[in-house]
């Protein structure tokens, strides 16, 4: 078995993960965000994807809909504790990258612009908390 | 800023992204770092220096009896526009491809304290989970 660290070299019993933590509405924690207001991440057949609403001049700005990768905490564990995804706007690009910490997502942002504006490719770290109905 | 500019959000109008200090500040980056955890069976070390514009970083993940070193790769950093103790930092972000497994980093400094985040996807059909992982370290040089 390959591994590049020693935590990958375990056996694995199937890919399939209980994603249960993550569907849901995801509130940024910070009123005053210039980023990611909301999030809305649905199941479908067992498959997750992510809705973005993020803070514009004049209201929210809905990113739309794009899957979801998921993730574990460990190479054997079997329930989903993370995901990454992506947004091509065309003039830069989105990287997401979420884990969940005691009950709070903890989103990593990563946007890359592509349209020679000069404008600085930048990291944003946000907290969410799971709506509750 | 204009607001002829493409946009999804106002952060992506916040003029500090015109300012070349926005992706200054990297000394905090750059050395050589050792895991907090000495029991760890992820990365143990990680080496990060300037090369131009770029950033190269070397990773070691933790071995049987020694350190597996992973191939080294270069990246661009990324500004942050949150402010830690008065100061802007910046992350980096790069992936590692083994053929059997991608990692998916980044990195940031957080009070002195290098974080790693990994997300290791598996592309042998080993039937291992997807998972992520945050490591913490300190500076050793």
């Amino acid at each position: 078995m390959q591994f590049a660290q020693l935590s990958d070299r375990v056996d694995g019993n199937g890919s399939v993960l209980d994603v249960h933590a993550l569907p849901g509405v995801w509130i940024n924690s910070n009123p005053n965000t210039t980023g990611i207001a909301r999030m809305v991440m649905s199941e479908s057949d067992g498959k997750l994807s992510l809705q973005v609403f993020a803070v514009g001049p004049e209201g929210l700005i809905d990113w739309g809909s794009t899957s979801v990768k998921v993730f574990a905490g460990l190479p054997t564990s079997k329930v989903g504790a993370g995901f990454t995804c992506n947004f091509d706007f065309g003039f830069a690009e989105a990287e997401l990258q979420g884990m969940i910490m005691k009950g709070l997502l903890v989103l990593a942002q990563f946007h890359r612009f592509k349209d020679n504006s000069n404008r600085a490719d930048f990291f944003v770290r946000e907290y969410f908390a799971l709506e509750h109905d | 800023m204009s607001s002829e500019l493409g946009f999804k959000q106002t952060g992506h109008l916040d003029s500090a992204l015109l300012d070349p200090a926005a992706a200054s500040n990297v000394e905090k980056l750059l050395g050589r770092w050792a895991n907090t955890n000495r029991e760890t069976g992820g990365i143990a070390e990680c080496e990060i220096q300037r090369d131009g514009d770029q950033f190269r970083i070397e990773i070691f993940g933790a071995g049987e009896n020694e350190l597996i070193p992973w191939p080294p790769v270069r990246t661009k950093a990324l500004a942050n526009l949150e402010e830690e103790a008065g100061q802007r930092t910046i992350a980096l972000a790069a992936t590692f491809e083994f053929g059997f497994m991608k990692s998916e980093i980044y990195i940031r400094v957080n009070k002195g304290v290098l974080v790693i985040v990994l997300y290791n996807t598996f592309q042998d059909d080993s039937g291992r989970s997807n998972y992520l992982n945050r490591e913490f370290f300190y500076r050793t040089k």
